[in-house]
């Protein structure tokens, strides 16, 4: 019983790290109709950063997550009208393949800036290691944190977006664009923001994932697959439903991770992309 | 009809997709309160004529002016801002947002007093829409999706109202009841071009009328007059 408990509880945590990389992610697809595969890039460049920027500042780590998402917002500001605006006017189905390519081909880009400026080795940042007690549980205090954080930040992100306005407008782009175009909404600006805020918060939720894991410059794939299956699994644009679902894989990855070995928790995630591929294809459609 | 008369003006305006040319050089006028309808059968360019003045589709050549004041090639939100508003074709709510949503987005312009004036014209016009205000528009029945559509257009204050196949469906009982506040707007000031497949029911809701085939305007007169011409049923029929 207290076992179960014990791997509830580090599922729940572990899927709360989660919920920013899916969110982020669904915010970029449901504006945009782009699935970002260069979002897991600049994950790993923000918690990269932030492993240089504990060593070099010596100062709380998670400062480095305003910098990250300040930074990053403006890297996904200048991109999108630059790279991905283009392809927009192309028709669902031309812009969609057109910016797959397009953000693969970013991504190699990103990973190969990683490379050149943080190095291949794995790295993680030694910050709150000790763990606490609570009636027989045990908790890891970074894992704590970096999950409250990305949880709060998620939350933030969907108060913005149901109860202000410009929100609201990111909202009503996401469900009919011509019904947004048809009030006046200024789409161009609307997907601009999106973007720009989704590669922001891909950036926060790089800060707090170093903060739970080790990374590299090559596990950017792993994050944008992680992100990817979320929102298959929660539904293309539901943001209830991607936060449920990353709950879920992550209480799923801490029960097979203790039934069946590590390996296998980490590979859970691209079994149940294939899974659902071959299952429900329909779900890596676009909401109507 | 003389420039300060017109409320909508279009000479020969020319739009298409690509290389496919669909309208060809379409001029019409719609007056001050007036409601026109555009009659066309399936795929005349009644849809495309729509986005070309709603700004969505820039036309090649030709004028669209807006009291006088030409909007050609404007983007949408610019010809919004002028004082066009456009209920789309197949309605284009957003499924996952509340009535009370709707009409707030329409109104996301306008000063908070003449928001909140307009809000309560619209629940005027559409009581049911005020019962359902926190409901999901894509929970709505047909008839309540297309009020919604139209509350959601006028809440953006416009001088003209663009309104593409209300009665796509809709059961003919509804189709009546939505067509019931056309005259109510014109009594508002605003003028009313209404896009419609059936002739019956275009005419019976409008002054007057053009007819649309293959993107060209083939006829034109006062509904009464239509009504009575057996060349608008052949055209329909393609004789
Ligand atoms: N996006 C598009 N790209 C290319 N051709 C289009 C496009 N949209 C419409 N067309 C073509 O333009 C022509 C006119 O279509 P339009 O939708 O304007 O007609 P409509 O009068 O609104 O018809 P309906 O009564 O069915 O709504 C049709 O031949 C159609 O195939
Ligand atoms: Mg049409």
């Amino acid at each position: 019983m207290l076992l179960a408990l014990q791997l509830l509880c580090d599922g729940v945590l572990l899927g709360g790290t989660y919920v920013l990389i899916a969110q982020s992610l669904n915010l970029i697809f449901g504006v945009m109709g782009v699935v970002n595969l260069a979002h897991g890039s600049f994950i790993v460049l923000a918690g990269l950063f932030t492993v240089w920027f504990a060593a070099h500042a010596a100062i709380n780590p998670l400062l480095a997550i305003p910098i990250a998402f300040v930074v990053l917002f403006g890297v996904g500001a200048l991109l999108q009208p630059v790279l991905l605006e283009p392809l927009m006017g192309l028709g669902a189905q031309q812009a969609e393949l057109l910016s797959l390519m397009l953000t693969f081909g970013l991504d190699y880009v990103l990973i190969e800036l990683g490379l050149q400026v943080f190095g291949s080795s794995y790295v993680s940042l030694p910050y709150l290691q000790s763990t606490w007690s609570v009636a027989g549980l045990t908790i890891s205090k970074s894992l704590l944190v970096g999950s409250a954080f990305a949880a709060a930040l998620a939350l933030l992100l969907s108060f913005w977006l149901n109860h202000t306005g410009f929100g609201k407008t990111l909202l009503a782009a996401s469900q009919s664009e011509v019904g947004a175009v048809s009030i006046g909404i200024n789409v161009r600006l609307v997907r601009l923001v999106a973007f720009a805020i989704g590669v922001g918060l891909a950036g926060a939720a790089g800060v707090l994932l170093i903060l739970v894991e080790p990374m590299a410059a090559e596990t950017a794939d792993d994050f944008t697959i992680l992100g990817f299956v979320l929102i298959a699994l929660g539904g293309l644009g539901d943001y209830r439903g991607v936060a449920i679902a990353s709950v879920l894989l992550g209480i799923a990855q801490s029960a097979v991770g203790f039934a069946i070995g590590g390996d296998a928790e980490s590979v859970l995630p691209f079994v149940l992309l294939i899974l659902f591929m071959a299952l429900w294809p329909q779900r890596f459609r676009r909401a109507a | 009809m003389s420039e300060a008369a017109t409320a909508l003006a279009l000479e020969d305006v020319v739009a298409g997709y690509g290389p496919v040319t669909i309208l060809h050089e379409v001029s019409l006028v719609l007056g001050p309160g007036e409601v026109v309808v555009v009659l066309g059968a399936n795929g005349a360019g009644k849809t495309t004529l729509f986005r070309a003045i709603a700004g969505l589709l820039a036309p090649r050549s030709g004028h669209i002016r807006l009291y006088g004041e030409a909007i050609e090639g404007r983007t949408a939100h610019a010809v919004t801002r002028a004082g066009i508003g456009h209920v789309p074709s197949g309605r284009e709510l957003f499924p996952r947002l509340t009535v009370a949503d709707h009409l707030d987005l329409g109104g996301r312009l306008c000063l908070p007093a003449r928001r909140a004036e307009l809000k309560e014209r619209m629940f005027g016009l559409f009581p049911v829409l005020h019962e359902r205000r926190q409901q999901r528009a894509g929970t709505l029945s047909g008839g309540e999706q297309q009020m919604v559509a139209i509350a959601r257009a006028l809440m953006t204050d416009p001088r003209v109202l663009l309104l593409d196949e209300p009665s796509t469906g809709l059961a003919p009982k509804i189709v009546i009841s939505v067509f019931e506040i056309l005259p109510l707007l014109k009594a508002q000031g605003v003028s009313v071009l209404l896009a419609e497949q059936s002739l019956t029911l275009g005419l019976s809701a409008a002054d007057r009328a053009y007819v649309l085939d293959h993107g060209r305007i083939v006829l034109s007169g006062s509904a009464s007059e239509l009504a009575n011409d057996r060349r608008v049923v052949d055209t329909y029929l393609g004789r």
